[in-house]
C-alpha cells in the first residue's frame, strides 16, 4: 500500500503529526516511567544511612556538630527530643524528606517533576524547565529544586534525573536520630534518580549532601520499591500528635488528653498567664 | 503544498497519519492537546468563605450546633472549626483555596496541588469504579471523568464526585458545620470560562445529612501571568499559636507559654505532675 502512495502524501501525513505533537503532545516515552506508589524497603526505618543502624550511621560531622548530635542524643535517652524538630509537625525538610517514612509518588511533565509524600504534606517541586537558580527566593523547608534528565546510555530516552537543591530553612535534622544540619540554611543537597536496569520496580536516589556540619560532602544511596495499584491513605501528622512544646520544654499528651511529663523529674509548665484563683486542684 | 496532493493522496495521507499517530499513542504519548490547558498559577477571587452562613439550608439540628459554635468564637474559643490545630480542612473546604495551587493533568489522574495544611488531591480519571472499602480521608476519594460539551474533539468539563470523607469538617473557619457521619458526596463540575481561559469554575454540590437539600456553591478562581510563578511553602505547624489539651483550648504567649484563650479559662489539670510550679 505504501508504494502506491505519493511522496506528498509522506509528507502530508508527517505534517499532520508533527502539528499534533507540537499541539503540546507530551512525549511520555522519551521519560522513565516512574508512575505508581514508592515505598521504602521492609527492614528500612528512618535512619538517612539505610544501611546501618539509626544513631550510629557515621555522619561526617564537625567536632562541634558532633557534641551538639551527642548532646541531643543524651536528651533523647531522657525522654526528650533532641535536635530531631519534627515532633511538632513541621515537615522533614530535604534531604530527611527522602527517607519516604509514607509512600510517595513521582509526576513527570516536561517542565517539573513533582514529588508527593504523603507524610506532613511534603511537597516537592523539581523544575526541569532549564532555568537557572534565582538569585534569592524565600527558603522552604524543601528547597527550591532544579533538575535535568541525562539519557545516559544514549538510548534516545531519559534515564536519569538529577537535581539540585538550594535556599533551605531550618530546624532540620537527617532522621529521628537527631544528626543536625547547619542551622546557616547552606546545605546544597545533590541528587540522582534511576530505576534499578534489572528490576524496574526499584528506584535508587543517589543523594550527596553538603553542609557546614559537615566535613566532606555524605553520599547516600536510597531504594524505594513501586507499588503498581496502590491506595492512598492520608497521613496528618497533627491529627493524633502527642507532643506538646511549651516555652523550651517539650510534653507528652496522656490518653486522657491531659499534659504529662516527657522526661523523669520533669516540672509542670509555667502558668503564669493564668489567674491564681483558677489554678485547678 | 496542500493543494498539490491529489485526492487519492490525501486519503492515503490520513491512513498513514493515522497509523503514525496510534504508534505515537502507543508509545505513551500523553496528547496534552485534548485537555483543557490548566497550567499555571490559580488564586482564589474572594476570601475563604464557603458562603453567607445565613443561606446555608442546614437542618434545625445543625443550624443550633452552627449556633452555638458561633457562640462559643465570641468568647474565644473555636466552635465546630476543627482546623485550628492544622489538621487538614478536608472537602469541601479546600475549594476554598487557601493559598494559590496548580492543576497537573495525566491522562489517569487530575492532580490538585495546594501548598496549605493538607489540602492536596487527587482525582483519578483512568475510569475506576468505586472500592469496596474506602479508609476514610480528609480530602476522600475523587472519581473524575473528562467530558467534551461541546463536541470540539476536546475536553473541556471535569466532572468528579468526591466519597469516603473523614471528619470532623467545616466549610470554612465560621465553623458551618458537615455532618459528623461523614457520609457526604460531593459533585464538582470543573471548566474553564468560555470567553476568558484565565477564568477557572468549579460548580460544587454538597449533599450531606447536615444539610436539607444539596447546597450548590459556584467558585471561581484566576490564572496569574507568571510564566514561573513563585510557589511558598505553608507549614502550618510552625508556628500555630494554638494548643487543645483534654479538649480544651489554649493560646501560646508571645514567649511560648500557655494562655488562655478564653477570658477567666481555667489552667489545665496538671494532675499528672508530682510536683507543683511554685
Amino acid at each position: 500500500m505504501l508504494s502506491r502512495c505519493g511522496f506528498g502524501s509522506l509528507l502530508f501525513a508527517a505534517a499532520m503529526v508533527l502539528s499534533l505533537n507540537g499541539a503540546q503532545a507530551h512525549d511520555e516515552s522519551k521519560y522513565p516511567d516512574w508512575s505508581g506508589q514508592w515505598r521504602r524497603p521492609p527492614g528500612v526505618n528512618n535512619q538517612w544511612e539505610p544501611t546501618k543502624p539509626r544513631g550510629q550511621e557515621g555522619a561526617p560531622l564537625t567536632p562541634e556538630f558532633q557534641a551538639i548530635f551527642e548532646a541531643n542524643l543524651k536528651d533523647q535517652a531522657e525522654g526528650g527530643q533532641g535536635t530531631d524538630p519534627t515532633y511538632t509537625c513541621i515537615p522533614d525538610g530535604m534531604p530527611r524528606a527522602m527517607n519516604v517514612i509514607f509512600p510517595m509518588e513521582m509526576i513527570i511533565t516536561p517542565n517539573t517533576t513533582y514529588i508527593h509524600i504523603e507524610y506532613l504534606m511534603m511537597f516537592r517541586r523539581i523544575y526541569t524547565d532549564g532555568r537557572p537558580f534565582p538569585e534569592d527566593t524565600d527558603t522552604a523547608f524543601m528547597g527550591y529544586s532544579i533538575g535535568k534528565w541525562v539519557d545516559t546510555d544514549g538510548d534516545g530516552r531519559f534515564d536519569q534525573l538529577q537535581v539540585e537543591t538550594r535556599f533551605l530553612k531550618s530546624p532540620r535534622a537527617f532522621d529521628s536520630s537527631g544528626i543536625p544540619l547547619h542551622p546557616d540554611g547552606k546545605t546544597i543537597v545533590h541528587e540522582r534518580f534511576y530505576q534499578d536496569k534489572d528490576k524496574p520496580d526499584v528506584l535508587h536516589d543517589e543523594v550527596t549532601t553538603i553542609d557546614n556540619a559537615l566535613t566532606r560532602p555524605w553520599t547516600v544511596t536510597k531504594h524505594y520499591n513501586r507499588v503498581r495499584n496502590p491506595i492512598w491513605v492520608e497521613a496528618i501528622c497533627s491529627e493524633n500528635n502527642d507532643h506538646i512544646k511549651l516555652g523550651k520544654d517539650t510534653y507528652m499528651r496522656s490518653a486522657d488528653g491531659l499534659l504529662m511529663p516527657a522526661k523523669k523529674g520533669q516540672r509542670p509548665p509555667d502558668l503564669k498567664y493564668f489567674n491564681a484563683q483558677d489554678a485547678r486542684k | 503544498m496542500l493543494f498539490r496532493i491529489r485526492r487519492g493522496s490525501v486519503v492515503h495521507a490520513a491512513a498513514i497519519a493515522a497509523a503514525m499517530l496510534m504508534a505515537v499513542a502507543d508509545a505513551r504519548a500523553f496528547d496534552e492537546s485534548k485537555y483543557p490547558d490548566l497550567k499555571g498559577q490559580w488564586d482564589r477571587t474572594a476570601q475563604p468563605r464557603w458562603a453567607d452562613a445565613k443561606s446555608a439550608p442546614l437542618t434545625p439540628e445543625y443550624r443550633a450546633i452552627f449556633e452555638e459554635n458561633l457562640k462559643d468564637q465570641a468568647a474565644g474559643g473555636q466552635g465546630t472549626d476543627p482546623t485550628f490545630t492544622c489538621v487538614a480542612p478536608g472537602m469541601p473546604r479546600v475549594m476554598n483555596m487557601y493559598a494559590p495551587f496548580e492543576i497537573v493533568v495525566t491522562p489517569r489522574t487530575t492532580h490538585m496541588l495546594m501548598d496549605h495544611i493538607h489540602d492536596s488531591r487527587r482525582i483519578f480519571t483512568d475510569g475506576r469504579e468505586w472500592p469496596k472499602e474506602m479508609q476514610p480521608n480528609f480530602n476522600g476519594y475523587s472519581i473524575g471523568t473528562w467530558i467534551d460539551e461541546d463536541g470540539d474533539g476536546r475536553y473541556d468539563v471535569l466532572v468528579v464526585e468526591t466519597r469516603g470523607l473523614a471528619g470532623p469538617r467545616s466549610y470554612d473557619s465560621t465553623g458551618l458545620p458537615l455532618h459528623a457521619d461523614n457520609e457526604t458526596v460531593i459533585n464538582e463540575r470543573i471548566y474553564l470560562d468560555k470567553a476568558d481561559k484565565n477564568t477557572l469554575y468549579d460548580e460544587i454540590t454538597v449533599k450531606d445529612h447536615a444539610l436539607t437539600r444539596p447546597w450548590t456553591m459556584m467558585k471561581k478562581y484566576v490564572r496569574k501571568p507568571a510564566k514561573q510563578p513563585v510557589w511558598q511553602e505553608a507549614v502550618c505547624a510552625e508556628n500555630n499559636p494554638h494548643v487543645v489539651i483534654a479538649d480544651e483550648p489554649y493560646m501560646l504567649s508571645a514567649d511560648g507559654l500557655l494562655m488562655p484563650a478564653k477570658k477567666d479559662q481555667a489552667p489545665p489539670d496538671l494532675k499528672y505532675f508530682p510536683q507543683s510550679r511554685k
